[in-house]
């Protein structure tokens, strides 16, 4: 890890360990993963501005059907590409440590495309349909699917999830918290 | 909604709902009710937008900080909550980072609450470089110095932090088997890494009870000096069946017969009196004959074993208990089928294009699978009574016909134990003097030696292969036919250890006269509990030797047979997905073994460390190489348990027959640490004698009626306490959900009103100011 060294004074480290669920050691191991999506941008300045393209090079993001959605909600400057601090917030979020509900707070941006802070149906059936692609269910079959979807969790019949009810679900999901994540 | 309202029809279970919503309003309003009132001017109908709990995270922000427990965090939590809101609103965060500052002035923090501000930063979700901004804000505020012990005290909790830290990095870095497990989770998902979590969990488990043994039983053995045997005398009809005499015999046998390379995976011959088999440990206490430490090995051997099943237990069910409770919250598991399905579906640890591709098609199968079932619901209650009766037959007659196959492998095995031990009766002991040489002669004992062990792995290799042909038959739901698979394969795999229990009960228990040290006429081992323990001994290394052959030689050329054919039939025989319950039996199983032979095999746990150890590489082999990414969805939560359960019933089928043995059997006269005894547990006993008069009594009175009758009611009113209190909690469950939604339904129809009043006045508003302008224009 001595290339990480380099690149980061002392206290760096320490304001990130500080504000992530990170030591150290991963912030820098971290940083390695960053650098190998584009060794000689990141070795010129170390926190480049990396494309939204070249993020998604990264193999768990690759094939993740919420990869840009991914992208933009981490991005800072919301437009899906990503410094490295974006980065290490990113997989500060989907590591191991992290409680329930920053995860959940970080899945509900992620799920709701058009940013109304609601999951409307709109939402729930992208939702749908890109965790199936290439195949795509009959409209019969997806607008049961969502009905029995709402049933279950829209405590408010107003046919659009917020994020309280979407924190009320992911509370009751032991699976959530062990499938939205990413090992470093 | 007013919050009066609410209070007073809320009753006791909605009180946090009611704080956190009159908070909010105490907080933002001010603030934010001019730009409300502004937005809402222009859209009357956005005002549902408006809503607390549409608009903020507030719940969650406020959760997050109230969960450490201190008291001293609450005035933390609600500015950052405030803070968090504030930023909500404002679309532009950038110049939000200020407002985020908490107010200094009004009171100043002390160190330990700016460092525990600071330590809560990460839980924001804003990015890095305002967090960071804010950390230093936090840092370079004035502060008050703690005094004395509080500072103390901030300073243990600081180092206590590091040090927390410091250790997760060394055990991370320490972790075994890190890099396997991403990689198969990068391609079959967290349910088969669940698998092997389970698989590592269980060799540390078995690295704890070896070390155990390692403590108390071979240590002592190894560093202390044995006493002086006891001489024998022979001569006398009594003096003969003695245990001197025995012992004595037993050890003459053992040196005269030489040693060939079969013994070392029988573990007879030299092999037999080494410090692997329950005989070769002394009976005598250590250190009488000198002066200073003594050690009573017996006692320390039974307490061992003891330990260790308790040990196991406790670990079993603290694991079982865990996965237990998850399941209770959430919710009986079929609430929240869709929303898990939906938003827990995606693994986001994958990373290999093939899995996604499967993934994508497993979650589409499960979603049609779903709605599907739903629909079989429907079709269930439609179902007329001929297509049920025609049902019932079919499954009937499947179930009498797995019972019979099971039946029939029993005394399958039952007859092949016999006959093998017939055989090997009818081979003299030869006494050669070749040394190391292989006779033809040895070969085919060694064959018969280990007949019965290959018949019973073989069957367990085949006949679950049939169940799950005959499952399809049936018509279960997927989740019935994995659980009634599993079951039935418990079965069999039991059965035939069943079986093998028994053979040996026949062979062990008999008539021992007072002048011999076994019955020698019936063919029983002069050592039995060695006997036994190289029976479970070979079991074991038969059990892992097929492991490695079926995985290496034939299932991988199955699958390489399949991936580079083109023909259809050649591609069905050779693929192979990983077919989770199967390989969680074949752990489940070896870890049985172990715990069945650890009494009469000290050593087993060291094997089955060694054992597990390798199998994990066996079964990465077998995942990643010979298999597909299977086209069911495991889910981690779920097999977990199901893995402990297994695990529970396999421990309480070997505690039996271990506990037996310990309080019922007679100790062979010639061996082990209990020769001299009538049964293992007399022992126990007379230690329990020797104790202090009044610890005695106490434990007398624990086991009179007097104080067992009154325990027992206390238990089972405990107990029924319990199940009112949870039934009473899932009722109050149903009602506040219900309650949860009127609440919605009355939020949805004042709404509806606000906003139509609105409308109403802004086009009364719109109508006066148009007529006041006609009028302006017709007064000019």
């Amino acid at each position: 890890m001595g290339i990480g060294k380099s690149q980061f004074s002392e206290e760096e480290l320490q304001d990130y360990q500080d504000l992530t669920y990170f030591t150290k050691k991963e912030v820098m191991f971290a940083h390695q993963k960053f650098k190998a999506l584009a060794p000689e941008k990141v070795g010129h300045n170390r926190n480049a501005k990396l494309p939204m393209a070249k993020i998604l090079q990264y193999p768990e993001l690759r094939v993740n059907p919420f990869g840009d959605r991914i992208c933009k909600v981490f991005s800072s400057s919301q437009d899906g590409d990503c410094t490295f601090e974006d980065f290490l917030d990113m997989m500060s979020v989907f590591s191991d440590a992290a409680p329930k509900a920053v995860k959940a707070e970080h899945a509900f941006r992620i799920f709701d495309f058009d940013g109304d802070d609601m999951l409307g149906v709109g939402d729930l059936r992208q939702v749908v349909d890109r965790l199936t692609t290439p195949q795509r269910l009959n409209e019969a079959d997806m607008q049961q699917l969502l009905q029995c979807l709402l049933e279950e969790a829209d405590l408010d019949d107003d046919g659009a999830l917020s994020f309280a009810e979407f924190e009320h679900i992911i509370e009751k999901s032991s699976d959530f918290s062990k499938s939205f994540r990413i090992r470093l | 909604m007013s919050g009066g309202e609410r209070k007073k029809r809320g009753g006791g279970g909605g009180q946090g709902w009611e704080e956190a919503g009159a908070e909010f309003y105490q907080e933002s309003y001010p603030a934010a009710i001019e730009a409300d009132l502004q937005a809402l001017q222009r859209d009357p109908s956005h005002i549902a937008t408006l809503l607390p709990s549409k608009k903020t995270r507030v719940a969650t922000t406020k959760r997050v900080r109230n969960e450490p427990r201190t008291t001293l965090r609450r005035r933390t939590s609600t500015r950052s909550r405030g803070a968090s809101t504030v930023r909500r609103m404002s679309t532009n965060v950038h110049d939000v980072a200020v407002a985020m500052l908490p107010d200094l002035s009004e009171n100043l923090s002390n160190e330990e609450r700016i460092w525990e501000e600071i330590m809560q930063i990460k839980a924001m979700p804003i990015c890095m470089a305002q967090k960071i901004q804010l950390k230093h804000q936090l840092q370079s505020a004035t502060k008050l110095r703690l005094q004395g012990f509080d500072q103390l005290k901030w300073q243990r909790r600081k180092v206590w932090q590091q040090f927390r830290v410091r250790l997760k990095e060394t055990y991370s870095k320490m972790e075994l088997w890190h890099h396997s497990l991403k990689k198969i989770e990068g391609n079959f998902g967290t349910g088969i890494v669940a698998y092997f979590l389970f698989l590592k969990w269980l060799m540390f488990l078995n690295v704890l009870l070896f070390l155990l043994i390692l403590a108390f039983i071979l240590l002592p053995t190894i560093l202390m000096v044995a006493p002086e045997a006891e001489s024998c005398v022979y001569g006398t009809n009594s003096t003969n069946g003695s245990v001197a005499c025995c012992s004595k015999a037993y050890q003459n046998i053992n040196t005269s017969t030489s040693t060939d390379i079969t013994d070392l995976v029988q573990g007879s011959g030299i092999m037999e009196f080494t410090l692997l088999f329950y005989g070769f440990y002394t009976y005598q206490t250590y250190g009488t004959d000198g002066d200073g430490l003594k050690y009573n090995l017996p006692l320390a051997y039974i307490c061992t074993i003891i330990a260790i099943f308790l040990l196991s237990l406790i670990a079993v069910v603290r694991s079982a208990a865990r996965g237990f409770k998850e399941r209770v919250v959430e919710g009986e598991g079929q609430f929240y089928q869709y929303c898990n399905l939906v938003f827990g579906g995606w693994d986001y640890c994958i990373h290999n294009e093939k899995s996604a591709v499967i993934k994508h098609k497993a979650l589409y199968n499960e979603m049609k699978a779903f709605i599907e079932a739903e629909r079989m619901e429907e079709e269930r209650q439609n179902r007329t009574r001929e297509e049920k009766i025609k049902l019932f037959l079919i499954r009937l007659l499947v179930n009498i016909f797995v019972i019979s196959v099971l039946i029939g492998s029993a005394t399958f095995i039952y007859y092949i134990i016999d006959i093998s031990y017939a055989s090997i009766a009818s081979y003299p002991v030869t006494s050669s003097d070749e040394g190391f040489q292989i006779t033809l002669s040895n070969i085919t004992q060694l064959l018969f030696e280990f007949l019965p062990y290959m018949c019973i792995v073989g069957l367990n290799l085949t006949i679950p292969m049939l169940f799950r042909y005959l499952i399809v038959l049936e018509n279960y739901s997927p989740l019935v036919i994995v659980r009634v698979t599993l079951l039935r394969t418990v079965f069999l795999r039991l059965a035939s250890l069943c079986v093998l229990l028994t053979s040996f009960y026949k062979l062990i228990v008999q008539e021992v006269g007072e002048d011999e040290c076994y019955n020698s006429s019936n063919l029983q081992p002069a050592c039995w509990e060695t006997y036994v323990g190289q029976q479970f001994f070979k079991l074991y290394i038969t059990d892992f030797l097929v492991q490695f052959i079926v995985t290496f030689f034939v299932n991988f050329p199955r699958s390489m047979i399949a991936r580079h054919t083109e023909n259809k039939i050649i591609r069905f025989i050779g693929e192979q997905e990983f077919d989770l319950p199967k390989h969680v039996l074949d752990v489940v199983y070896s870890q049985t073994i172990c715990w069945l032979g650890c009494f009469f095999a000290p050593l087993l746990p060291l094997m089955a460390v060694i054992g597990s150890f390798f199998l994990f590489y066996v079964k990465k082999f077998a995942c990643l190489v010979n298999s597909t990414p299977s086209s069911q969805v495991y889910r981690a939560s779920r097999s977990n348990s199901l893995f402990m359960l297994v695990l529970l019933l396999a421990y309480t089928l070997a505690i039996i027959p271990v506990g037996y043995a310990i309080a019922e059997l007679f100790p062979s006269k010639s061996c082990g640490p209990f020769r001299g005894w009538d049964t293992v547990w007399s022992l126990v006993i007379s230690t329990f004698m020797d104790f202090p008069n009044w610890l005695q009594s106490i434990l007398f009175f624990v086991s009179t009626a007097g104080f067992g009758i009154p325990a027992f009611i206390f238990l089972a009113l405990l107990l029924y306490y319990y199940y009112a209190v949870s039934a009473a909690n899932k009722h109050m469950i149903i009602v506040l959900k219900n309650q949860l939604v009127l609440e919605g339904h009355d939020k949805q129809f004042l709404l509806n009103r606000l906003s139509a009043f609105i409308k109403q006045q802004q086009d009364q508003a719109k109508f006066r100011q148009e007529q006041s302008s006609e009028l302006g224009n017709f007064m000019q």
